[in-house]
This record gives C-alpha cells, sequence and structure tokens, in this order.
C-alpha cells in the first residue's frame, strides 16, 4: 500500500486529527473569525442588523484613551506579577524539592489557591483586605487604618498580591517537574568538582530548567494580561476606575457602554500585543534551552 | 510545504463541512419546529413560554409562582435567571442568535428601546395598557410592560432617631437642609457618631445620585441635551449645587469618611438595619438587602433634603424600573405569543397575579387598580409619595457609560474628598461633550 498518497494522508489524517480539527474549528476558528467581522460592524450586541462601518471601530479603539490607559496598567501590573510569580514559584519549588520533612503536604499546600475560581478568590481577599487586615491595622496603628483596596496605587498592588498567591503555586509544580528532571549525575559530578549549592543551582539547574521558565513565563504572561475574574470581584475599577485593567475596559466598553464593536476591536489588539509578547518570549527562550 | 498545503485544504473542508451542517440542522429544526406549532394547536392549550427574570432576588418566587400557574392554566412556564456575570442585552442576544430567544424577558427601560424595533411584539390593544402611564411606547405602540415601581431617596431609621431625640421623627420636619443638618448635630451629640451612610458603588453615585440632577430640572430632556452639545453649564446650575450642597452634608457625617470609595454595601446596609446610622441615600430595592439583618421596626424612605423652593425636597425619584417586552419574531409560535399575554393579564387582573407582585415579591405595583398594602416599609413610602403624586419621573436616556464615568471615575472622588466642586461640574461637563447620546 502505497503511503505517500494524497488520498492516503488526508485518509490518516481524518482517522488521527479529524474530529480535533472539527471542534478546533467550531470553537476556535469560526467564533475568531466572526469575530473579526464584527470589528468591521456597529453592532449593539442585541440587534438583528449589524451595519458594515468598516475600521471605524478600531478609529475609536485608537482613541479611546481609557482604553490606552488600562493598557498601560495592565503592562505595569503584569510586568511586576509575572517576576513576583516566577521568583516565589522557583523558590517554593527549590524549597519542597530540597527534601525537607513534609514536603508533599507543602507541594499540596501550596496549590490549593490554584484550584479555587478567582471570582471566590477575589471575594476572599476583599474581605481580608477591607475587614481582617484594616481590624489588624486598627490595632497596631491605634485607629481607623485605611483599606489597600481604598487607594490608588494600593488597588493595584492588592491585585498584585492575589495573584501572585493564585499562579505561585501552579507554577511552582512546573518548576518542581524541572527541579526533578535534573539528572542527579549532573549534580553530583558539579558537586565533585568542588560547585557550593548555590553555584550548583545558578550553574547547573538552571540553565537545564529553561524549558519550565519558558513554560511559566509563557503562562503567566499571557494569564496577567487577559485576567478579568479576579479584577472583577476584588477591585471592580474601584476606586475611580483606577484599577480597571484592559480586559475590563474591553469588556465594559462592550457591554455595559453597548459599544460592541469598538470593544471587539479593543480586544482584537490586546490578542495581537499579547500574542507578539508571547510568542517573542518563546521564541527567545526557546534559543537558551541547553542539552545536559 | 506539501504537507502544509494538504492541512491547509482539510482544515478548509472541515470548516466548510461545518456552515453546511448548521445551515442544514437549523432548517431541519426549523421544520420540527413548524411541526411541534401544528402538534401543539391540535391538543389546545398546553403551550410552554419562557422567560427572562432580570430581578434575581425574586427567582424563587418567580420559580413557585410558575408552578402553580402551570397547575392551574396548563401553560408551562420555564423561568431563567439572569446571569449575573454580564447584561441582561448580552444574554438576550445570545438567545436570538440561536433562534430560541425568550417568550417574555425582563428588561430596563434602556434596553426596551434597544430591542423595540426587531423584538417587541405590539401590546397597545392589550386591557392592561390602559391601566397604567409608566408603559414604554416606541414609535406609538406600547412595546414595554411596567413591571414594578421602583424610586430613590434617603432611607431612615426612625428608632434610632427617635431614641435619641425621644420625639417621633417626621420626614417633613427636615426637608430642608438646614433642619436636616440640625438633627444630624443633635444625633451626633447623642451619641451616633456618624448617623450617616453612602454607598461607594458606581451605580448608586453615577445611576441613581446624579441622575436627580437631570432628573429635578425643569425640563431633564433639554437639560442633558444642552450638555451634550456643549451650550449647558453645571457649575452654575441651580439644581446641582442644591444637591451637592446635601451631598456635601451627607459626607461630613459619614460613617466611612476616610475610606468612603470603599464603602461594603453589606455593611452600610447592615449599620442601618441596626439602627447605627440613621440615615443612608439608596432606594426601596435595598429592602432585600436590609431584611437579611436584625433590623428595627420602623424604617422608610423620604426625599432628599435641600434648600430649595422647587418642593423637589417633597419628592421622592422613580418610576417602572424592569419592563416585559413579549418576543415577536417567528421563533415564537402564535400560540405561546397569546400565553404570554395572558400572563401579562393575569399579572394585572387577577388576585393571585396581583399577589404574586405585591405580597410574595413585595414589589410597588405600576398599575391602578392594583391594591398593596401589605408591603416592605420603604416600598410602602414608595408608594405612599406615588399615589400622593409626588413622585419625579426617572430620567432614562442617559448615554450608556453615564454610569461608570461619572458614578465611578468622578464622583467616587468627590466622595473620597479628592475633588471639588468646580472640578466635579468641569469633569462631568467634559464628559458630556464626548458622550453618544442615546436615541430616543
Amino acid at each position: 500500500m502505497k503511503t505517500n498518497t494524497l488520498g492516503y494522508k488526508l485518509k490518516q489524517y481524518l482517522i488521527f486529527a479529524g474530529l480535533t480539527t472539527v471542534i478546533f474549528c467550531s470553537v476556535v476558528i469560526i467564533p475568531f473569525i466572526y469575530g473579526l467581522y464584527l470589528t468591521f460592524t456597529s453592532w449593539n450586541g442585541v440587534s438583528r442588523n449589524k451595519p458594515f462601518v468598516g475600521m471605524e471601530n478600531y478609529v475609536n479603539a485608537f482613541s479611546d484613551g481609557g482604553y490606552w490607559t488600562s493598557l498601560g496598567r495592565t503592562f505595569i501590573y503584569s510586568a511586576i506579577a509575572v517576576v513576583l510569580v516566577n521568583a516565589v514559584a522557583f523558590i517554593i519549588a527549590y524549597m519542597v524539592t530540597s527534601g525537607i520533612k513534609g514536603q508533599n503536604f507543602f507541594r499540596a499546600g501550596f496549590f490549593v489557591p490554584n484550584l479555587i475560581g478567582g471570582i471566590v478568590l477575589g471575594y476572599v481577599w476583599k474581605f481580608v483586605f477591607n475587614k481582617a487586615l484594616v481590624e489588624l491595622m486598627g490595632y497596631i496603628s491605634d485607629g481607623r487604618a485605611k483599606s489597600l483596596l481604598a487607594t490608588e496605587s494600593g488597588a493595584i498592588a492588592a491585585l498584585i498580591i492575589v495573584s501572585v498567591w493564585q499562579y505561585a503555586g501552579y507554577m511552582m509544580l512546573i518548576y518542581v517537574a524541572g527541579f526533578m528532571s535534573v539528572s542527579e549525575d549532573v549534580i553530583e559530578a558539579a558537586k565533585i568538582d568542588g560547585c557550593t549549592g548555590r553555584q550548583s543551582i545558578i550553574h547547573i539547574s538552571i540553565p537545564l530548567m529553561t524549558a519550565s521558565f519558558v513554560q511559566c513565563l509563557f503562562l503567566t504572561i499571557t494569564r496577567c494580561f487577559m485576567v478579568y475574574d479576579v479584577n472583577l470581584s476584588l477591585t471592580n475599577g474601584d476606586p475611580y476606575g483606577s484599577s480597571a485593567l484592559a480586559a475590563m475596559h474591553v469588556y465594559n466598553q462592550a457591554f455595559v457602554n453597548k459599544n460592541y464593536g469598538t470593544g471587539q476591536a479593543e480586544a482584537l489588539i490586546l490578542f495581537v500585543i499579547c500574542a507578539v509578547i508571547g510568542g517573542i518570549q518563546v521564541y527567545v527562550g526557546k534559543k537558551g534551552e541547553v542539552q545536559a | 510545504m506539501r504537507r502544509k498545503i494538504v492541512s491547509l485544504v482539510v482544515g478548509a473542508a472541515m470548516a466548510l463541512s461545518m456552515v453546511a451542517c448548521g445551515t442544514q440542522g437549523s432548517e431541519e429544526s426549523a421544520v420540527q419546529n413548524s411541526g411541534e406549532q401544528v402538534a401543539d394547536s391540535g391538543n389546545g392549550g398546553g403551550a410552554a413560554i419562557s422567560i427572562l427574570n432580570s430581578k434575581t432576588e425574586i427567582q424563587t418566587q418567580f420559580e413557585d409562582m410558575a408552578k402553580e400557574y402551570e397547575e392551574k392554566t396548563g401553560v408551562h412556564v420555564e423561568v431563567y435567571n439572569a446571569d449575573t456575570d454580564t447584561t441582561v442585552a448580552s444574554q438576550i442576544a445570545t438567545k436570538y442568535a440561536s433562534h430560541d430567544p425568550y417568550t417574555l424577558s425582563m428588561v430596563d427601560p434602556k434596553d426596551i428601546y434597544a430591542v423595540a424595533n426587531e423584538y417587541a411584539y405590539d401590546l397597545s390593544n392589550e386591557d392592561w395598557a390602559k391601566k397604567t402611564k409608566l408603559g414604554i411606547t416606541v414609535d406609538g405602540k406600547v412595546v414595554g410592560f411596567p413591571f414594578c415601581v421602583e424610586a430613590r431617596g434617603i432611607l431612615y431609621n426612625a428608632d434610632a432617631i427617635e431614641k435619641i431625640t425621644g420625639e417621633a421623627f417626621d420626614p417633613t420636619s427636615v426637608a430642608k437642609l438646614e433642619d436636616f443638618q440640625k438633627l444630624l448635630d443633635k444625633l451626633v451629640q447623642g451619641g451616633m457618631e456618624k448617623p450617616v451612610g453612602i454607598l461607594s458603588e458606581y451605580w448608586s453615585l453615577g445611576a441613581h445620585w446624579f441622575p436627580m440632577v437631570y432628573e429635578e430640572q425643569q425640563d431633564p430632556d433639554a437639560f442633558v441635551k444642552s450638555l451634550l452639545d456643549g451650550s449647558g453649564s453645571l457649575a452654575e446650575n441651580e439644581k446641582f449645587n442644591s444637591l451637592m450642597d446635601s451631598f456635601d452634608t451627607l459626607i461630613k457625617y459619614n460613617y466611612a469618611k476616610g475610606s468612603a470609595s470603599n464603602a461594603d454595601r453589606e455593611e452600610t446596609s447592615m449599620m442601618l438595619a441596626e439602627g447605627q446610622i440613621a440615615f443612608m441615600f439608596g432606594g426601596n430595592w435595598d429592602w432585600s438587602v436590609i431584611n437579611q439583618y436584625d433590623y428595627t421596626e420602623h424604617l422608610g424612605m423620604m426625599p432628599v433634603p435641600q434648600n430649595t423652593a422647587d418642593t423637589s425636597n417633597f419628592k421622592i425619584v422613580g418610576g417602572a424600573t424592569k419592563y416585559f417586552f413579549v418576543d415577536s419574531s417567528s421563533d415564537t409560535s402564535d400560540e405561546q405569543r397569546q400565553a404570554a399575554l395572558d400572563f401579562l393579564n393575569w399579572l394585572v387582573n387577577d388576585a393571585d397575579g396581583n399577589a404574586f407582585l405585591t405580597e410574595k415579591c413585595a414589589l410597588v405595583p405600576a398599575f391602578e387598580n392594583i391594591k398593596a398594602d401589605k408591603l416592605d416599609p420603604f416600598s410602602l413610602s414608595v408608594k405612599t409619595y406615588a399615589d400622593a403624586g409626588n413622585m419625579i419621573p426617572t430620567y432614562n436616556y442617559l448615554p450608556d457609560d453615564h454610569m461608570t464615568v461619572v458614578g465611578q471615575e468622578i464622583m467616587q472622588k468627590y466622595l473620597d474628598e479628592s475633588m471639588d466642586r468646580a472640578a466635579l461640574a468641569d469633569a462631568v461637563t467634559e464628559y458630556f461633550k464626548s458622550a453618544t447620546p442615546i436615541e430616543h
């Protein structure tokens, strides 16, 4: 039987990837193309008519000051959160692989926040910031302390803290896998050559774990750029709309302000930015990977 | 390279077949639908209608009613609760996109105007249309059925006040701002350190408080239009200053002063219910939160105290806030539509329907013929003011982003005292210059 004919290949493809292709097309590709089409209309979100307006939505999106402010805010939030998430995740991953007592318990414990949905997490932390911490600070400073969520920079800081708490456990798992994949032989060889513990991490483990870093950075960057649930339940943009991140602005633009087309165009711009940053990061990271 | 082309071709073929399947499927289901309709009308009765309930706090009552309604009339009523994580408009849009619209949708007044021309059935000839002044009319046709009346004002806890002053509380005695201020001072001296609560949510500030500035004008529509075209001025406007004077007083006595923009709705409501504070700006819908707590007996709603001679300080602001529209599209059968019309009629003209509205759901009815004397204290206040003609109508044509921009970005700052009156007037005036007007 010939295995290089088009018919054979098509059959093979359909057998192994046919169903996935259909599902992928129907839940990703077609909605994406339809969404792209909506950016060229002035649809109000309800009507049957979708008047074609050309590039107007993109012009509106580019002149929407609030959008760019929220995007800038998202950059700052993401930059800090990505660094902190990965630093914290790496450190706890190191600790729970170094053979301390009850390390499996700690692994599970650190992972749990990731199992709680973002909305619930937001409400839980809202209580912590608004009630528990305020009460605590009240005892210490002897008066009514201000909640972190009541100040503009405080609200962003709170978002970062919650994101770190939420994602660090998940990223920790990937780093743990990375640490485990570094062969004992290499570490032992380094020890025999006189490496200190720290040197062997920096010069042996980390280079061999580049794949984990690439993965974790990609996941955290994309998640931070697209964050909505925690933003909604923790701050909802308060105070003064100063903590509304890009995804929230897009949602409000489309569904609260009923500018569906403009919101959709803004969402597309956010997607492109996200894809470009993610792509560059993966490309650069892959180049840095080494083999033992 | 060839492999890539092959996979692209396959992908395209898949997509095409999907589309083909899609159209085929919908045709089939259309055929099936009409078949069902024939069968339905054949055996008479037994229609099924769907209702979108966007007053989520009465979902349980709605579901109970649906069961009883089916037992009595044979009409199956499916009640859907509006998602709280998305807007009602987008939820309706999804159903229309999938050709499965709700027979009856409960929406905000503004949504009615968005859907009227395409989806809303003409209700002008319904018997109830003559019994209310609050129906929504678009292009000469009644399309919105007013489900309930809600109003805003200052909620008060009379027990808390009387405990300190020792005399019966009469809301009309504090209609003037100076008198209100004197009472507040008295409460402070009597031991209630901060007698006022202000909700910091942007919908409360941007959709409930600030719109009073327009609603209490001689001609609200003309005033908003003048702001939109840039000719109107807010800074010198009498109503704006009078209402903001009152707001300043509320700020001064706000229990959450210092972190006012972060006040918690639950906490504020609880404090009013238990009498830790005496006043809170809100509406009769706040009852659903307040009755969760250990509330004292004598609560009520009064107009916002103001230094004004236009009698608006003796009136509350309100109107019908939720409307039903009946789907007019071909996805709803005539029989379903008739069942929907019967249901609306039942709400207005049947004793059980009235009881559902006023007793089970504790709503203020929008119809003259419906009696309602078992309402909660706030709704009773609303009914008293409404019956006496002391209700200023709500203005439903504010730009869509008014609530978020004016409520969150501007009024929250003012509430936090990090913006003064002149800057507030400037910011709102500036906002209107770039706002998109609502056609009406």
